[in-house]
């Protein structure tokens, strides 16, 4: 890891940090976050900063029908006025990711939207709690499937697949986020993105995974890029 | 310097010659690159070869017939197979043991050594088998090195000469091996005709295919056959070319059939990676191995110089080398004879033909370093350096037996053929180990195959395919010649051996194998199996299909350890504040998945840090699960040994929880954070099992309580701030009200600290002192410890480590589960009387503690004092009781630095466990030291420190 | 290995389970003798044949499920969370593990 900017600590200003080294750190939006951009097609972005928030809730109930998300699959919702990738992470277990910094309003958000629902839910915000790392790249299912024994075809788990499993030996939700996709007209313009991949571990195991990814990733040319957000493509 | 004999055919002997003296002129067929040569050394000489030869092609292309010394009597061998299963030629090449030469191509500047050249180089041939039969007899390891016992480490040593193989030096590079896993629609085991037609046919129905060869190319027989053959195989290969959906994997392995089609294939030759072991999860599995041709057992069968026909077929086709001079060929079928017309067209004389069908036969090889002489059936003798046999094939069948199909012995083909019925849906088989045939019939044969592999697998719909049923062709039943022999060439089993078992009542065929070690070489019975049950069937009188096979079990080849190892995922979990503890000299302690601080540098320093002033250690590892919803008091109370229903909002409790067997599983505080809302801890090592513990009940006993449990242990990080200053500290920092009367012992609060919001405190003390752990949002997790130290320079702040809070415990007397119990430890054996509340209607492994109470029998945990202060007795120390018996163990022991004393905890048996009680603590050593029992608390028994 | 058909998530290598038992009835604390409780604690049936188990999804959906196994084949009958009683025919069926 980087040793922190001292002039942070001596004006007593809280900076976050990822549990992801940055090779060259930088502070943004409050968050430590690596400078270092990539020239290849096929890289590794740490994503921490990223808002998570869990909600747990009845599978199939009203709940699911206000997130509009199911079980298995992501969107992209409109919630208290930000765009928010919402993963159904598990039966009755949803991941919604924002901006930096939304972590709060996220939580609030939700809980006003899941109110009304009657059902026993919950909303948690875990940012601080869990590593996030971003995989895109033509080549990401093959880096994939030297770290983890599902099938990343297209056919199997197309974009917009959320699932669990163990990712080099660490329980690892992994959701297809694809770039390049209208994702509500994909199969009817028959657009195909570049496979993306987000890989969402509990925090301390961060530096873990992204070492184990860009060792299975070497010989397919992976490197490090910088913090990109969730909607790179208007950032 | 050669380590065998030199081959008695005359030849130069200047290096430069070393090459090509029996390289044929160019064969239609051939696989070797003339316009290239490669250098190479065997045993220190130097050679030349193409690029395509293996390393014994070119060696017998330069005239070498000797490539390495038998397993027991160090006999010489030579060619036998001409491919990966022969015997003969494992080489060393450089600091790789065991390659197989007769497989393994042949690269520039490869360094060649023979294997297996024990006790010396030169020791003459006879000598050797003089003293090997004295004690090499059948069984020789479980007859030998038996008795007595104080010699097995002697007999350790004898063995390990007798050892297979090369040596791997302590200072070999690391491999570079790799790892993947593939999920192909159908793995399509065997490149040959019918494996390559059952993969386009697949390919063809929609299905991903993964085809994989063993050998270098694609083809199998084809590519050693006729002009009818070779155009046979260009065309299957153009076939499998134009398929992108098929993955040709050469120089690989499909290692074994697990459950569910799960497939490891182990390849080779890929750029950069010496070996990579895929795990395939396939659909369906097409076996496709062909035949495997058997040698035959008789006299002399292993003289350098007795082949099988394929593998001159090999030799003279693929590499263009001529196998020897003069030949006898004994035939039984149309390889055998095609043999013949390959050895005619190599320039080989062939001075007899000995027809099987005929009822011709052989009865002995003669020779000493190789071949001389064969004696035929009818007694003539014939001057020859080559016998070539053609007397039937094995059916290679490990990964049918391995999917639970029992292959029948079947006389009329004299070969065991698979029971479809006992076939799994998803497996299926292609190719000569299914049936006899053209080339054509297998082809048709096979793309049947392939198209109800693709059905199977589910990648195209419709009825199922009709696998026309291959003909079985007749063949004569030629095993053995009853003449001797062997019959395990790698492990130097002979006919007598098996013979000699069944006479000593191994009559199985399992405990044959064991017993004679046959069929557990390296071919790993491909060669042997078969044979080896003739053999004993003859001795036994039973049929061969009585006498039934042994079980062919995972790899189908050998594996090597790297490929195996691979890359090796080892999570390691980091807290926020690690690159701090590095900066700061941390001596780094591995617990579990945790690197954690073990002290930096001065435990003691440390511990008295935390007495007299203030200390922070880092517990993020402690496991926190955050709890929400209106039953969270009920699950709690069902958990923990201890009542739950009264905690208030801002109030912490310690909790204990025990199996249903009453023994301690775990420990910690639980905070109530407000009205349906508790934060739990756990210890370090029990987070993951703790939250499935109490996923388990709640999802099988009580799925209709309200509560959503979540791992919450790395999204803070966790600073215990000790000491009596400790307060004075934190107040420079947070906006929480101290004020002990409004936060007192045992309460938790919420709040903002170094400007972080969002923070978690409470107020609890497993070091015996005022102390608050902050539990933080763990990206600002550095940045808090930062602050801490920085604000608490003048207050003499000190980190301390896992050493000086297990010493700040222990003076304490506050029990480790895991340390200070273990997996027999229930709750009365672990000080939790005033904890265990009995009356409660329920809680996890309540009958087994009203049990253990009512007895009153068991051990207690008790605090103890050497008589000697300077005497720390090492944990797991005995005490003893009055009459010498172990009366219980030391469970923790250190120096205190705050009494200047050695102190423990230990598990005693209840009679001796009263205050005051003089016990024997036995050393590792042996000493005896005197200690007296305490009670667990060593420091500060009223809490007054705590509690201020 | 084996293949375990997850009703959440579809078939999964054996190893992302952790096999919990042989699945059988809490007895009523209050009541239980000691000879009816340890024959809950260690006495399991381990038959040769159809054995119903529970299984932790521990590296996918984490729920506990009671799976119906023949403990010689390995084939697998039934699967069912042991909360919800949700069944592979109840949800739709990712294949991501083939």
């Amino acid at each position: 890891m980087a040793e922190s900017p001292a002039d942070a600590v001596a004006a007593q200003t809280a900076v976050a940090r990822s549990p992801i080294a940055a090779a060259v750190p930088t502070v943004r939006d409050g968050w430590e976050v690596d400078a270092t951009v990539a020239v290849g097609p096929l890289t590794l972005s740490d994503e921490t900063p990223l808002a998570k928030v869990a909600v747990r809730a009845p599978f199939d109930g009203a709940a699911r029908a206000a997130l509009g998300v199911r079980y298995g699959r992501t969107g992209r919702v409109d919630i208290g006025g930000d765009r928010v990738l919402i993963a159904g992470a598990g039966p009755g277990e949803w991941l919604a990711l924002g901006a930096p910094g939304t972590g709060s309003a996220l939580v609030a958000s939700l809980e006003e939207l899941l109110a009304g629902t009657g059902e026993f839910t919950s909303v948690l915000d875990l940012t601080h709690g869990r590593a996030l790392v971003r995989l895109e790249g033509a080549a990401a299912p093959s880096v994939l499937a030297g770290v983890c024994a599902i099938d990343f075809s297209d056919t199997v788990t197309p974009d917009g697949t959320a699932l669990r499993t163990s990712v080099a030996a660490v329980v690892t939700d992994v959701v297809r986020d694809d770039r390049g996709t209208q994702r509500s007209g994909a199969a009817a313009t028959g657009a195909v993105g570049v496979p993306s991949f987000l890989l969402h571990c509990e925090r301390s195991s961060g530096q873990y995974l992204a070492d184990a990814l860009l060792e299975a990733g070497a010989g397919a040319g992976l490197e490090v890029t910088g913090f990109r957000g969730l909607e790179p493509s208007r950032g | 310097m050669s380590l065998l004999p030199t081959p008695r055919r005359p030849r130069a002997a200047r290096p430069t010659d070393r090459a090509d003296a029996e390289r044929l002129p160019p064969r239609a067929g051939e696989v070797i690159d003339r316009r290239r040569t490669v250098g190479f050394r065997w045993n220190g000489t130097p050679y030349t070869g193409h690029p395509g030869d293996t390393i014994v092609s070119a060696l017998a292309a330069a005239g070498e017939r000797v490539f390495s010394r038998s397993y027991k009597y160090h006999r010489p061998r030579g060619l036998l197979t001409a491919n990966y299963l022969d015997p003969g030629c494992m080489v060393q090449v450089g600091d790789e043991p065991n390659v197989r030469g007769a497989h393994r191509l042949l690269t520039d500047g490869m360094d060649v050594r023979s294997q297996n050249t024990w006790p010396s180089l030169r020791f003459d041939v006879r000598a050797v088998n003089g003293l090997a039969s004295r004690f090499l007899a059948t069984g020789f390891y479980y007859k030998t090195f038996i008795k007595p016992e104080v010699l097995w480490p002697a007999y350790e040593k004898v063995l390990r000469t007798f050892v297979h193989a090369g040596e791997v030096p302590p200072d070999s590079a690391p491999g570079h091996y790799d790892k993947r896993y593939a999920h192909p629609d159908v793995v399509v085991a065997g490149g040959g005709p019918a494996g390559m037609a059952a993969a386009v046919a697949a390919a063809r129905a929609g299905a991903t295919v993964m085809l994989v060869e063993e050998e270098h190319q694609l083809g199998g027989h084809l590519r050693w056959g006729g002009p009818a053959e070779l155009a046979r195989l260009a065309e299957l290969r153009a076939l499998v070319a134009a398929e992108p959906a098929i993955e040709v994997l050469t120089d690989a392995v499909v290692g074994a059939r697990f459950d569910d089609n799960w497939i490891p294939v182990v390849a080779r030759g890929i750029p950069g990676i010496d070996e990579r072991l895929i795990k395939a999860r396939a659909g369906a599995l097409v076996v496709a191995p062909g035949l495997v041709e058997r040698p035959y057992v008789f006299a002399g069968n292993d003289l350098p110089g007795v082949v099988l026909s394929t593998a001159v077929r090999r030799l003279v086709n693929l590499h263009a080398v001529r196998p020897g001079r003069r030949a006898v060929v004994l035939t039984a079928n149309p390889e055998g004879d095609a043999a013949v017309a390959d050895l005619e067209s190599a320039g080989v004389e062939v001075a007899e033909v000995v027809d099987a069908r005929r009822g011709e036969g052989v009865r002995a090889a003669h020779g000493r370093s190789g071949l001389r002489v064969v004696e035929l059936g009818d007694g003539r003798r014939v001057e020859a350096d080559l016998l070539v046999t053609a007397v039937g094939w094995t059916a290679p069948t490990s990964l049918l037996n391995q999917s639970g199909d029992r292959p029948v012995y079947e006389p009329r083909a004299a070969r065991f053929l698979p029971d479809p019925t006992r076939m799994p849906e998803n497996v299926l088989a292609a190719g000569g180990i299914a049936g006899d045939g053209d080339v054509d019939a297998l082809v048709e044969h096979a793309d049947a195959v392939g198209r109800e592999a693709a059905r199977r697998a589910g990648r195209s719909a419709g009825a199922a395919v009709t696998v026309p049923a291959l003909p079985v062709a007749d063949h004569p039943e030629l095993f053995s010649a009853g003449t001797g022999g062997f019959v395990d060439f790698s492990e130097d089993v002979s006919a007598k051996d098996i013979t000699t078992a069944a006479a000593e009542g191994y009559d199985s065929v399992e405990l044959v194998k064991r017993y004679t070690t046959a069929t557990m070489g390296p071919a790993q019975g491909k060669l042997e199996t078969v044979n080896t049950v003739a053999v004993l069937a003859a001795a036994t009188g039973r049929t061969i299909a009585e006498t039934g096979t042994t079980t062919w079990r995972p790899m189908w080849a050998p594996v090597t350890l790297g490929a195996l190892a691979g890359r090796s995922h080892e999570p390691v979990r980091y807290s926020p504040m690690q690159p701090w503890h590095e900066r700061h000299g941390a001596v780094p302690l591995i617990a579990g998945q945790w690197i954690r601080p073990e002290h930096y540098g001065d435990p003691a320093g440390e511990v008295t840090a935390v007495r007299t002033g203030v200390g922070i250690i880092d517990v993020t590892p402690i496991g926190k699960l955050d709890l929400r919803g209106p039953d969270v008091a009920k699950l709690l109370n069902l958990l923990y040994v201890n009542k739950w229903s009264k905690l208030g909002v801002g109030r912490v409790r310690y909790g204990v929880m025990c199996a249903e067997d009453g023994v301690v599983m775990d420990d910690g505080v639980t905070g109530r954070l407000g009205e349906d809302h508790y934060l739990m801890s756990t210890t370090s090592s029990g987070a993951a099992t703790v939250w499935e513990w109490v996923e388990n009940w709640l999802q099988t006993a009580h799925p209709e309580w309200r509560v959503h449990v979540t791992p919450v242990t790395t999204a803070y990080a966790s600073i215990n701030i000790a000491g009596p200053r400790s307060r004075e500290l934190l107040g420079r920092l947070t906006d929480v009200d101290l004020d002990p009367e409004r936060f007192g012992y045992m309460q938790v609060r919420t709040g903002r600290v170094a400007g972080v919001d969002d923070c978690v405190l409470w107020r609890i003390g497993f070091t015996g002192e005022l102390s608050y752990e902050v539990h933080v949002p763990a990206g600002y997790g550095l940045h808090v410890w930062e602050r801490l130290m920085a604000t608490g320079a003048d207050l003499g702040v000190r980190p301390f480590g896992v050493e000086a809070q297990r010493i700040l415990r222990l003076e304490k007397g506050h029990a480790i589960v895991g340390q200070d119990t273990d997996g027999l430890t229930q709750g009365f054996s672990a000080g939790l009387d005033g904890l265990i509340k009995l009356d409660k209607d329920d809680f996890v492994g309540l009958p087994e503690l009203r049990w253990q109470r009512e007895r009153d029998t068991a051990p207690r945990l008790v605090g103890l004092r050497p008589l000697d202060a300077t005497v720390v007795p090492p944990e797991a120390s005995q005490i003893l009781d009055r009459a010498g018996g172990i009366a219980g163990r030391v469970t923790s022991s250190r120096m205190s630095p705050t009494l200047g004393r050695s102190i423990g905890l230990a598990q005693l048996d209840r009679e001796l466990a009263e205050v005051g009680t003089r016990v024997t603590v036995r050393l590792p050593d042996g000493r005896d030291v005197a200690a007296e029992v305490t009670d667990p608390v060593h420091v500060d028994p009223e809490g007054a420190k705590l509690r201020g | 290995m084996m293949l375990l058909p997850c009703p959440w998530c579809g078939p999964r290598n054996a190893t992302e389970f952790r096999f919990v038992g042989e699945a059988g009835p809490r007895p009523d604390p209050a009541t239980v003798t000691p000879e009816q409780w340890r024959h809950y604690l260690y006495v399991h049936a381990n038959r040769c044949g159809w054995s119903t188990e529970t299984w932790y999804h521990r590296a996918g959906c984490r729920r506990y499920l009671s799976v119906e196994r023949h403990t010689l084949t390995h084939e697998i009958r039934t699967v069912r969370d042991t909360a919800t009683g949700t069944t592979s025919a109840s949800t739709a069926t990712p294949e991501a593990a083939r």
